[in-house]
C-alpha cells in the first residue's frame, strides 16, 4: 500500500486539569487509517478514556487541552465550535460505552431510543426511519427486530443492549466509531459475538474503530494495530501480531502475561487437594429461588435446581457458567441470604467469607477502612483487647498487601483493586475456612486482577483456606482451581478435575464456553499481516 | 480539585443568617419590649424611634418581628425534627423489611398524605387546643410521611448493594444494619428534603397562626403579625411589609440552600 488514507491524526496532545501536577496526557500522537481497527490498551487511570473523550469532544469542563491538535477527516476538531462539533459527533464519530444500560434512556423503547439519533441528524419520513432502524437491528443480529423495537432497555440482556447501542451508533454510517471497553461487563460468549459484530460492521461500512480495552489478549482477534498507554504516555505501539507474539517493551509483556494469567509466569501456587482432607461444606440437592408477589399471590421462581457438590479443606474449587446461569443465586443460598426450597447445606465447618464482584459497592462509602475491618468482629460479638485487635487488623492488612496508613481512608479514596483487597481483608478478620469469591476479577483491569488472584493463592496456601472461585473467565479457572463445576440454566451440568473438564469437555455448555474463550483470545492470523 | 461552592448556597446562607441574627437579637431582648402597648403611639410610620413603625396597639413592630423570628425558627426546626425522627424510623422499617410492614406503614403514611396537610394539622390543634407544643407535634406528624417516603426509596436502593449483603452474611443484626450501615448513606439524600421541609413547615405555621390556631398572643410569629395586621393593610402598610419581607427572606434562603446543595452533586 503506497498511499495511506488517514481518518484521524492526533498530534502531541497534552491535557491537564488546571495545573501542571494534574497532567493526564503527555504528548499523545497516533493515527488511524480508514477502515482500520486500532486498539488502545492500558490499565485503569492510564488516560485511555481521556484520549477518546478528547476525540469526541466530550471532555469534562475542568479538563484543559494544553497543546496538540486532533485532525479528523481534514478538520481540526479542537478549533470547531460546540455546534459544529455536535454535528460531527453522532453523525461522523459514534461512540459505544462499557455499560450499555446507562447509555439508553430507560423510559423509552428501543425504537424511540434509536429514532432520536435519526431525527437529530437526518430528514426522513416516519416510514423511512422505521425501515432503516429495523434493517440495522437485523444487521446487528436481531432476527425478530420488530419485537425488539417495542422493548424497553430493562427487558433486554446486557449483550442485547450492547447490540442496540451498536445499531444506534451505526445508523448514520459514521466514519469513526469509538468503542470504550464495550465487552468488559459481558461474559465470554457474549463478548465474542459483540467483537465479531464490530469487526464485520467495520468492514461493511468501511468504518474506522478506536477500540479501548484493558485486556491486551482480547484485542488479538479484532485489532489491526495496537497502542499501549501507561500513565498518560504512549509506551508501545505496533501491529497486533508483533505485539502479541513478540512483545519487546517490558510493560507490554507484563500486561500480556497478566491477561493470560499464566500460572508459571505469575507464580501462582494453589494448594493441591488431598483426598483425605476433611470436607468443610457439603451441598446436597439444593434448589433455591426468589419470591415475588403479584397482588396477593406469591410467585416462587426457582433459579437453581438440585445442586450437589462438596468442598474439601484447603481446596480451591471453580464454578463457571455464562451470565444468568444461577451462579450468584447459588452463592446467596450457600451464604444463607436466601432460604433453599429443598436440599441441605451441611457439614459447614468454620466461618464463611464472601468477596463480591463490584469493587464500587462492596464497601460502605460512609465508613473508613478501619471500621470495615472491625465490623465483622462486632457483628459476631467478638470482643478483643485493643492490642489484640491491632494485631489481627495488622495481620489481615498484611495478608492482602495493604499498608497500615490506609486504615483512615474512606472507600472513595481507594482504587478498585485496593477496595477489593479491603473486602478480602474483611473476610480474613474472622479467619474463615471458606471464601466464596464471586467474579472478583471481572471489573478490575488485568494487572490488578492478576494481583488479586495471586493474593487469593497466597491466602489459600498460607492459611489453608478453601476458596470457591466463581468466574466466566476460563483462564482464571484454569490458573487457579483444581476442581471445577460447570453450571448452565441453574443446574450443574458437568464437574470434575479442572484439567480433565477443560481439555475434554462433555457438556454443550462447556464446549461453547471453551470455543468462545479460544476465539476471544485467539492470536492474530499471520497471513493477515503478510499481505501488507 | 477544589470544590466550587454554588452561588445559590452562598446567597441562601446570607438570607438565613439575617433571620438567625434577628432571632438572636430577639432572644437578647434588643429594642423595646415587643409586648408593651402604648396608646399614645398607635400605627406610627417607620421613623428613627420605631424602625418599622408601630401597630394598632402601639407596639414596636421591629421588636415584634425580632421576637417572631424566635418562634418561627423554633416551630420550624422542632417540627422538622419531629417529622424527621418519625419519618426516618418508619421509612427505614418499611424499606428494609418490605412486604407486610411496608404495606402497613405506607398505607398509614399515604392516608395522612391524602388530606391537605394544613387541614389535618388544624384539626389536630383544634382538638388538642392551640399551644406552641401542639402546633409542633401536629405539623411534625403531618410532615412525617414525606420523609418516610424519601427514606424508604433510599433504603430500597441501598439494601441491594453488596456491602449490605455482606453485612447480612456476617450476621450483623438488622437494627445495626439500618442504623450503622444504611442510615449514614441515606442521610445525604435527605438533606434537601429537610431544607424544603423547613420552608414548608414555616409556611404552614404562618397559615395556622393567620387562622388563629398557631402561636397565641401576646407571643407572635410572622403569620400571627400578618393576621393581626390585615385590617390596617391600607392605613399602615408597614405592618404587613416588614414581617412578610422576613418570611420571604427566610423561605427564599432555605430554597436557595437546597438548590445549592443539589447543584453540588
Amino acid at each position: 500500500m503506497s498511499y495511506i488514507d488517514y481518518i484521524l491524526k492526533v498530534n502531541d496532545l497534552s491535557l491537564d486539569f488546571g495545573s501542571e501536577s494534574s497532567k493526564t496526557l503527555h504528548d499523545i500522537s497516533f493515527d488511524l487509517r480508514k477502515g482500520e481497527i486500532l486498539g488502545l490498551i492500558g490499565n485503569s487511570g492510564c488516560g485511555k478514556t481521556m484520549t477518546s473523550l478528547s476525540v469526541s469532544g466530550l471532555l469534562p469542563k475542568e479538563a484543559r487541552i494544553t497543546s496538540g491538535n486532533i485532525i479528523f477527516d481534514g478538520k481540526d476538531l479542537l478549533k470547531l465550535s460546540e455546534k459544529e462539533m455536535r454535528n460531527i459527533r453522532g453523525k461522523e464519530i459514534a461512540m459505544i460505552f462499557q455499560e450499555p444500560y446507562t447509555a439508553l434512556d430507560p423510559l423509552k423503547t428501543v425504537y424511540k431510543n434509536l429514532e432520536e439519533v435519526l431525527t437529530e441528524h437526518e430528514d426522513l419520513t416516519k416510514d423511512e426511519r422505521r425501515q432503516r432502524i429495523t434493517g440495522m437491528l437485523r444487521r446487528v443480529g436481531f432476527e425478530d427486530a420488530d419485537i425488539i423495537l417495542g422493548r424497553y432497555p430493562h427487558e433486554l440482556s446486557g449483550g442485547q443492549r450492547q447490540r442496540v447501542l451498536i445499531a444506534g451508533a451505526c445508523l448514520l454510517k459514521p466514519k469513526l466509531m469509538i468503542a470504550d471497553e464495550p465487552t468488559s461487563s459481558l461474559d465470554t460468549v457474549t463478548s465474542m459475538s459483540i467483537l465479531e459484530l464490530i469487526k464485520s460492521l467495520c468492514a461493511e461500512f468501511r468504518m474506522s474503530v478506536l477500540f479501548i480495552s484493558h485486556d491486551l489478549s482480547v484485542v488479538g482477534g479484532i485489532c489491526d494495530r495496537v497502542i499501549v498507554m501507561q500513565s498518560g504516555k504512549i509506551v508501545d505501539s505496533g501491529n497486533t501480531f508483533d505485539l502479541l507474539y513478540n512483545p519487546i517493551n517490558p510493560y507490554t509483556a507484563g500486561l500480556l502475561s497478566n491477561s493470560r494469567l499464566d500460572p508459571k509466569i505469575l507464580d501462582l501456587k494453589f494448594n493441591k487437594p488431598s483426598f483425605s482432607s476433611e470436607c468443610i461444606l457439603r451441598v446436597t440437592g439444593l434448589s433455591a429461588g426468589y419470591e415475588s408477589s403479584r397482588g396477593f399471590r406469591k410467585v416462587r421462581n426457582e433459579v437453581i435446581h438440585d445442586i450437589t457438590f462438596k468442598i474439601l479443606n484447603g481446596e480451591c474449587i471453580g464454578l463457571i457458567g455464562s451470565s444468568g446461569c444461577g451462579k450468584t443465586t447459588l452463592t446467596r443460598a450457600v451464604s444463607g441470604l436466601i432460604k433453599p426450597t429443598s436440599g441441605t447445606i451441611s457439614d459447614m465447618k468454620g466461618r464463611l467469607g464472601v468477596v463480591f464482584q463490584d469493587p464500587v459497592t462492596c464497601l460502605n462509602p460512609s465508613h473508613t477502612v478501619k471500621w470495615h475491618l472491625e465490623e465483622p468482629l462486632k457483628a459476631n460479638h467478638i470482643k478483643l483487647a485493643p492490642s489484640e485487635l491491632i494485631k489481627v487488623t495488622r495481620s489481615s492488612l498484611e495478608a492482602v498487601g495493604l499498608e497500615e496508613k490506609i486504615l483512615g481512608r474512606k472507600p472513595s479514596q481507594l482504587s478498585g483493586g485496593q477496595r477489593q483487597r479491603v473486602a478480602i481483608a474483611m473476610c480474613l478478620m474472622l479467619s474463615p475456612s471458606l471464601i466464596i469469591a464471586d467474579e472478583p476479577l471481572s471489573s478490575l483491569d488485568t494487572t490488578s486482577g492478576a494481583r488479586i488472584l495471586d493474593l487469593l493463592s497466597k491466602i489459600n496456601r498460607e492459611r489453608n483456606t478453601s476458596i470457591l472461585l466463581i468466574s466466566h473467565n476460563l483462564r482464571v479457572i484454569r490458573a487457579a482451581t483444581s476442581y471445577v463445576l460447570v453450571m448452565d440454566n441453574g443446574r450443574i451440568v458437568e464437574d470434575g478435575p479442572t484439567l480433565n473438564v477443560l481439555s475434554d469437555p462433555k457438556s454443550e455448555c462447556t464446549k461453547k464456553l471453551l470455543l468462545a474463550e479460544e476465539k476471544l483470545h485467539q492470536n492474530p492470523d499471520r497471513n493477515q499481516f503478510m499481505t501488507e | 480539585m477544589r470544590k466550587k461552592i454554588s452561588p445559590y448556597f452562598i446567597v441562601g446562607s446570607i438570607f438565613l443568617l439575617v433571620i438567625v441574627l434577628s432571632c438572636i437579637l430577639g432572644l437578647l431582648g434588643a429594642g423595646p419590649d415587643p409586648e408593651k402597648t402604648n396608646s399614645a403611639s398607635k400605627l406610627m410610620a417607620p421613623s428613627m424611634s420605631h424602625l418599622m413603625g408601630t401597630d394598632n396597639l402601639g407596639r414596636d413592630v421591629f421588636a415584634r418581628v425580632l421576637s417572631a423570628s424566635k418562634y418561627t425558627l423554633l416551630i420550624s426546626f422542632a417540627g422538622v425534627t419531629v417529622a424527621l425522627v418519625i419519618g426516618t424510623v418508619a421509612g427505614m422499617l418499611a424499606g428494609y423489611f418490605g412486604g407486610i410492614w411496608d404495606r402497613i406503614i405506607m398505607l398509614l403514611g399515604n392516608s395522612v398524605m391524602c388530606f391537605p396537610g394544613i387541614l389535618l394539622a388544624l384539626v389536630a390543634v383544634a382538638v388538642s387546643g392551640p399551644s406552641l407544643f401542639n402546633v409542633i407535634w401536629a405539623l411534625g406528624l403531618v410532615f412525617a410521611p414525606t420523609f418516610a417516603r424519601v427514606y424508604r426509596t433510599e433504603v430500597i436502593k441501598i439494601k441491594g448493594r453488596d456491602y449490605i449483603l455482606h453485612a447480612k452474611i456476617l450476621k450483623v443484626n438488622p437494627i445495626r444494619i439500618m442504623a450503622v450501615h444504611i442510615f449514614p448513606n441515606a442521610f445525604a439524600q435527605i438533606i434537601p428534603a429537610i431544607v424544603i421541609g423547613l420552608a414548608n413547615m414555616t409556611l404552614s405555621e404562618s397559615a395556622m397562626s393567620y387562622l388563629g390556631l398557631g402561636v397565641q398572643p401576646p407571643k407572635a410569629s410572622y403569620g400571627k403579625i400578618l393576621s393581626d395586621a390585615q385590617s390596617y393593610i391600607t392605613a399602615a402598610p408597614w405592618l404587613v411589609i416588614f414581617p412578610s419581607l422576613m418570611l420571604v427572606i427566610y423561605i427564599l434562603g432555605l430554597y436557595f440552600i437546597s438548590e445549592g446543595i443539589r447543584g453540588d452533586k
